[in-house]
């Protein structure tokens, strides 16, 4: 069941980008947050597409963005999980609502980036609590994630 | 809605035959195996045979092709055939379309069917590492398990309509009482709501109990037209009328990347389906909802107009709602991706089931809420 190269016993799952998803990845391997918004209609949209889902206008153009937003929603991840993440549970991954309005998935992270392993009690985390962008590096794969904001 | 009724000028199907194989954490025999079994007891219970069946519908995710059962089963030709995708969302979808079948003259005795051996496979998320697609926005951060998705959804209800934990630790207790009554159920054990509350949490704010069972099972539908079921010897379940719906910018579970965070692809359903059937809410007199996840109840409840938004608490703790997932349903009898919903939903119409409710005429089952999904409603009467 499992792909060559990968094992389930000790591997994190990894993002596959296709050419609709690669610039978004590109961006993080910068440590820039790039969402897609529409050339014509100015819309901001989420998930990477290839049009544009209101104006139907071809190629959004990617955009770098702050990443700033708020809470929209957010769970503690709890065993049973893959075993590549049980010595981090429990830990927080939260929706982000950006400013731009679209909601983006990340791991609640401290300052320097690194996963929090928390219920999120101490740091406050409830719906409507601002968080910033940070960059947590698993195992190579740069992940957009979020700390609450200063 | 400014569409008009749904013309029945068609002819009606009708459910004539149900068929379950033993629930169990080990069924011991392929998909293949079990699903052909089912399928040949269901026509038995209709008094039909292999040779009468003339279509088939299935899960995309049901492992055993419509065109392998057919070749197991020996069926001579398949004149309506055709699979539907997401999960859970598929039981009401498929058996509609198996009804469109028939409503159409496509063909007359049509067979749905889902079989399920996870034992033999593990869990189905353990081994999926390569993220393609939605996934590689979701499955790096661990979020990997059905469980994940709905505890965004749920924390989102909770704190908009202010749910508490009783909410839906009284689903899992209702639930649990259900399948206390059903033989057939795998959690025979009572449960108070401190055995709910203490439970571990699984996602937060989703604990053990609100979570669906991991189940085996294999379990079978017959359709045909309601002409050849008045010549059956069984109480036909005629089918009234069903709907489908996707809503905008859907997700697979995680619809949150949609316009309005917590509102689900069956808030698209149900206005579709009460046009479709001339219904309204207050015409079920019993309900199975789709229920990987306790949630799913109240947001159903609501969803379906049985009450106003954030009003489902309320309703149900005042006792207004009709009794639902009457079998145990997917936290308590058996979770096989919302089939034994829909058999449960034939029962109470015929009143067999093990939680019967009196005088049943309208039967609604709704398929997964957080995936494109669908409603159907088995009724006493024909059109």
């Amino acid at each position: 069941m499992s792909e060559p190269g990968l094992d389930p016993s000790t591997a994190f799952p990894v993002p596959v980008p296709d050419p609709d998803t690669q610039s978004y990845w590109d961006g993080c391997n910068r440590g820039e947050l790039l969402v897609q918004r529409c050339g014509s209609c100015d819309t901001w949209l989420w998930q990477p597409r290839p049009i544009c889902s209101k104006c139907q206008t071809p190629e959004p153009v990617w955009t770098r963005v702050s990443g700033e937003g708020f809470v929209a929603s957010w769970t503690v991840l709890r065993p049973p999980s893959l075993p590549a993440f049980a010595a981090k549970l429990p830990y927080v991954v939260l929706l982000v609502e950006l400013d731009e309005g679209v909601r983006l998935l990340g791991y609640l992270v401290d300052d320097a980036g690194r996963l929090l392993t928390t219920d999120g009690k101490a740091e406050g985390i409830r719906i409507g609590v601002r968080v910033a962008l940070r960059f947590h590096d698993q195992a190579g794969t740069i992940l957009p994630s979020w700390t609450v904001s200063s | 809605m400014s569409r008009p009724p749904r013309a029945q000028k068609h002819r009606q199907a009708a459910l004539v035959g149900i068929y379950a194989l033993p629930f169990s954490k080990k069924i011991g025999m392929t998909e293949r195996h079990g699903g052909a079994l089912a399928i040949l007891g269901a026509l038995d219970d209709a008094g039909l045979r292999v040779a009468d069946v003339d279509g088939m519908y299935r899960y995309v995710w049901e492992g055993t092709t419509e065109m392998e059962m057919a070749r197991i089963l020996g069926v001579e030709n398949l004149r309506m055939f055709g699979e539907v995708d997401y999960g859970g969302g598929a039981g009401c979808p498929a058996v509609g379309h198996a009804a469109l079948a028939i409503e159409n003259g496509l063909a007359d005795v049509v067979l749905v069917w889902r079989s399920r051996n996870r034992s033999s496979g593990g869990r189905p998320w353990a081994s999926q590492l390569q993220a393609t697609g939605q996934d590689q926005f979701e499955r790096p951060y661990g979020l990997v398990r059905p469980v994940d998705g709905m505890a965004l959804h749920t924390r989102y209800w909770m704190h908009k309509y202010g749910w508490a934990p009783e909410v839906l630790g009284r689903v899992a207790m209702t639930q649990r009482e259900h399948a206390r009554r059903n033989p057939a159920a795998m959690m025979q054990k009572p449960m108070s709501m401190d055995d709910y509350l203490s439970a571990r949490m699984i996602a937060d704010p989703l604990r053990l109990f609100d979570c669906c069972l991991e189940t085996d099972g294999a379990l079978a539908l017959v359709l045909t037209s309601a002409e050849r079921a008045a010549d059956l010897d069984v109480t036909p379940t005629y089918v009234t009328g069903f709907a489908l719906g996707s809503g905008p910018q859907v997700y697979g579970m995680t619809f949150y990347h949609g316009k309005e965070l917590g509102v689900t692809p069956a808030r698209y359903v149900a206005p579709e389906l009460w046009r479709n059937t001339g219904l309204r809410p207050q015409d079920m007199d019993v309900v199975q909802f789709y229920d990987a996840f306790s949630p799913q109840i109240p947001i159903s409840f609501e969803e379906y107009g049985f009450c106003g938004e954030g009003e489902a608490p309320a309703y149900m703790a005042e006792g207004k709602n009709p009794p639902y997932n009457t079998s145990g349903g997917g936290l308590s009898e058996a979770y096989v991706h919302g089939f034994n919903l829909l058999l449960e939903g034939v029962r109470q119409v015929r009143g067999t089931s093990t939680s019967q409710v009196e005088n049943v005429r309208h039967s609604l089952v709704t398929s997964g809420n957080v995936v494109p999904t669908g409603a159907i409603v088995f009724s006493k009467v024909p059109w």
